[in-house]
């Protein structure tokens, strides 16, 4: 059972996070109203605990806006106030229960246990299902009288499984309503608690099947002494409700509120995306879920931040034409009034204007609007002048304008924005003469580069780098002697790590022997004695045009061993893979993952590939994006419907990586030859 | 790698709650926030965070004042400090390096690849 608890003192969110972990409670707790809304808008409670006086929000009208928005969930309040009025307040507001600090928490505990057994299909105190007893008062578990040692996992599990025994447990839900939000573990924990959890009870005489596994779905407890009976009701029916739609007043199940977001999201771009079930990163299962987590939450953030978003820039207007009508006549800008005052000198209006618009910029930097995030910075900026002329105020007057128009018009943050890096690149520099006089330079031309000082510590940091998944974009070796064995070991090993991570040797090699030696063996060779630190890096650049490395593609097909097969097929040549299974999730993953390109499988369940293909082709966004079939189909009337369909290639199945990787490469530079 | 606490001190609570949210969604990182310099500082005495990411521009005191306190006191002189700045130039990037911070995270940032920042420029080990 998963509580939110809303609280501002720290004591108590200690004292009762104690007290409700030891009771097998999985709590999240934050300190204000706002927050308590992201959260609870975000996540999965079974339960939240609201204090009545809290910062931003008080904890009746965050209940109101849970009430408003159709959240269900059991709400108890807590106060220190023990007036009729205060309670009454409370309960109109759509509050579940109430309690008065200080309380007993075997008190507030017994009343949560009260809650969450009303809002369950079992609202008995004992939970029973055939032979197998568990009482959430002492945690006790017994089958067939005889005690089970649980461990918290395997109890929460249980308690979860028999709280619904009609529903159908997917190892996602389990995974969210048994983690709190912090913990990421993996789908395959889950598994691992299920088998241990079986083992205890074939143990203590229960049938191996008691937890049964409805493939492709989840887990649910099998009716007892009716062996061949799965659930009567499906997942999405016997799930309790968790919200109601305002506008019908009916029930909605999870399940069917992330339908309509997926409809919205394939019609409209102004709802928040939903979080995405089913598919897998390449890198780390949970990556590109926690992406669309992560996406959602900006999303809800935006929404409660616009309002004062707009209000800035609002003031950086009003501000830039207070101050353009206090200047009399305009006069030609100087030199002098770009340079910078000490902030404490500028009138109180610039003053207030400078940190609006830095406020500002912070904001919209963090919701990656970067654009608007650079006209709010040049406006803050441009409000440090000491001496802004009626042109300079006239031109920030428009630009403010133009930020406000901005700020509206942004209903939905569509991406979360990459990382802007500095392209790394590692040196292995045996003489340190260079270290400094390189590091400047890299400095100048944005590398970010890690010197190494031998073979062997660059290997050391190409483990780490490989395991981070964070090579660097280039290598640059710099030869104090003729080229060794363990040079082209290194060369070699290189690549066959990663075929296209350009290794660039650095030194007098005028045998062509050596240069041919170096070449077969991966390496690319620089003469270095006429070249300065900066011309080295500059000149390295060019090795730089081939490398692919973070070229994202996103794989589409419903079969797992291809699904697990093709990320590693790529690897080696630098691709960032996401794979999907389910066609369903189709437009919020593309949305996430915004790939360089696409490949589809021709059949997929629901939405075939084709269609798929289709749906992109006519959608201005997507209409340019590299689509390529990879199917088991070779016949020439599937391929030419593909084609009809917007395909850009082709392959059949089985299909080596080496030819996906060119065919994938071929695609790519024909793009960039067409846009140069 | 065991759990990390990370204290950001940000006068933007915007900026504060998602990073919180962010580096607990990537990492599963305790995140502690202060809006000031001076706030921020007394959670560090107080909190022992394993590293401190440091807005460079705050009203009242600013990030490199807010440094230089943090590295006079023996409770959190130990601690590392990761400034976060709008796109710092290469002459900027000197001066914080001279002043001795450990490393410099420029806005905007995507708050799930914080961990890994973090991470790389302290040289933790993350879990892979």
């Amino acid at each position: 059972m998963k509580i939110l608890l809303v609280e501002d003192d720290d004591a108590l969110i200690a004292a009762l996070t104690r007290s409700l972990t030891a009771q097998h409670y999985i709590v999240d707790a934050v300190k204000d109203g706002e927050k308590g809304w992201l959260y609870g808008s975000t996540f999965e409670y079974d339960l939240a605990i609201l204090d009545l006086m809290l910062p931003k929000l008080d904890g009746i009208r965050l209940c109101q806006r849970f009430r408003s928005e159709g959240y269900t969930l059991p709400i108890l309040l807590l106060t220190s106030q023990d007036s009729s009025t205060a309670k009454v307040q409370g309960l109109d507001a759509g509050a579940d229960d109430f309690v008065v600090k200080p309380f007993d928490a075997a008190e507030l505990i017994a009343r949560i246990r009260a809650l969450v057994r009303r809002g369950s299909a079992n609202p008995l105190p004992l939970l029973t299902w055939g032979d197998l007893h568990l009482n959430p008062s002492t945690c006790e578990v017994t089958y067939g009288g005889q005690p089970l040692t649980l461990t918290t996992k395997e109890y929460d599990l249980l308690e979860l499984l028999m709280r619904q025994t009609h529903h159908v447990f997917s190892s996602d839900e389990i995974l969210d309503r048994l983690w709190s939000s912090e913990a990421f573990p993996a789908e395959s924990t889950v598994r691992s608690h299920v088998r241990r959890l079986r083992q205890k009870l074939l143990a203590v005489g229960a049938p191996s099947d008691f937890i049964s596994t409805l493939h492709g779905r989840g887990y649910y407890l099998k009716l007892p002494d009716q062996p061949d009976h799965a659930p009567l009701t499906g997942s999405s029916i016997a799930r309790l409700p968790q919200r109601i739609a305002p506008e019908t007043g009916r029930p909605v199940t999870t399940e069917r509120a992330t339908e309509q977001l997926n409809d919205q999201s394939l019609h409209s771009a102004s709802h928040p995306t939903p979080r995405p079930a089913g598919y897998l990163n390449d890198r780390e299962p949970s990556k590109a879920d926690q992406q669309a987590q992560y996406l959602a939450f900006l999303n809800t953030t935006w929404l409660n931040n616009q309002p004062r978003c707009l209000e800035q820039a609002t003031l950086l207007l009003d501000k830039a034409q207070q101050l353009q009508s206090q200047v009399a006549t305009p006069v030609e800008p100087a030199t002098a009034s770009h340079s910078i005052a000490d902030l404490s000198d500028l009138p109180n209006d610039q003053q207030e204007a400078h940190f609006a618009a830095h406020k500002l910029a912070g904001t919209l930097s963090i919701f990656g609007l970067t654009q608007a995030m650079q006209m709010a910075r040049y406006l803050e900026e441009r409000f440090k002048c000491p001496t802004l002329t009626i042109v300079d105020l006239q031109e920030m007057s428009a630009l403010a304008a133009q930020l406000q128009s901005m700020i509206q018009e942004v209903h939905h943050i569509e991406a979360v924005q990459p990382q802007e890096r500095l392209s790394q690149w590692l040196m292995i520099n045996p003489e340190t003469d260079w270290d400094a006089a390189l590091t400047l330079a890299a400095h100048h031309q944005g590398v970010d580069l890690e010197l190494v000082p031998s073979l062997d510590a660059a290997q050391t940091w190409l483990d780490r780098a490989s395991a981070a998944n964070s090579l660097p974009k280039l290598i640059l070796l710099r030869l104090n002697a003729l080229p060794t064995t363990a040079i082209l070991t290194f060369l070699q090993t290189c690549a066959h790590r990663s075929p296209r991570l350009p290794v660039v040797l650095l030194g007098e090699c005028d045998a062509w022997r050596d240069r041919l030696e170096i070449l077969r063996c991966g390496g690319r060779w620089l003469p270095e004695p006429t070249l300065t630190p900066e011309q080295i890096l500059a000149s390295a650049t060019r090795f730089l045009g081939d490398t692919l490395t973070d070229t994202k593609v996103m794989i589409v097909d419903d079969d797992p061993a291809w699904l697990q097969t093709l990320p590693q097929l790529l690897r080696p040549w630098g691709f960032c893979a996401t794979t999907l299974a389910e066609p369903e999730q189709f437009w919020p993953v593309l949305q996430t993952v915004n790939p360089d390109v696409l490949i589809l499988d021709v059949n997929l369940p629901q939405i075939n590939g084709l269609e798929l293909c289709q749906i992109l082709r006519s959608d201005p966004r997507w209409r340019r994006l590299p689509i390529l079939f990879l199917s088991i189909l070779s016949d020439p009337a599937t391929q030419n419907q593909a084609f009809t369909a917007g395909a850009d290639d082709y392959l059949c199945k089985p299909v080596r990586g080496k030819d996906l990787a060119t065919r994938i490469l071929n695609r790519l530079q024909r793009i960039r030859d067409q846009a140069s | 790698m065991a759990s990390k606490r990370v204290l950001i001190i940000d006068d933007e609570e915007t900026i504060q709650t998602v990073v919180q949210f962010g580096i607990r969604l990537a990492a599963g990182w305790d995140v502690i926030t202060a809006s000031s310099g001076p706030i921020g500082i007394s959670t560090a005495q107080a909190e022992h965070p394993d590293v401190i990411l440091l807005d460079v521009m705050m009203p009242e005191m600013d990030g490199i004042s807010t440094f230089k306190i943090l590295q006079s006191q023996p409770e959190t002189e130990h601690i590392p400090v990761i400034f976060l700045t709008a796109k710092a130039q290469a002459a900027e990037r000197r001066q914080f390096q001279d002043l001795g911070v450990s490393g410099v995270i420029t806005k905007p940032f995507n708050s799930l690849d914080l961990p890994e920042q973090i991470a790389k420029i302290l040289y933790w080990q993350l879990e892979v």
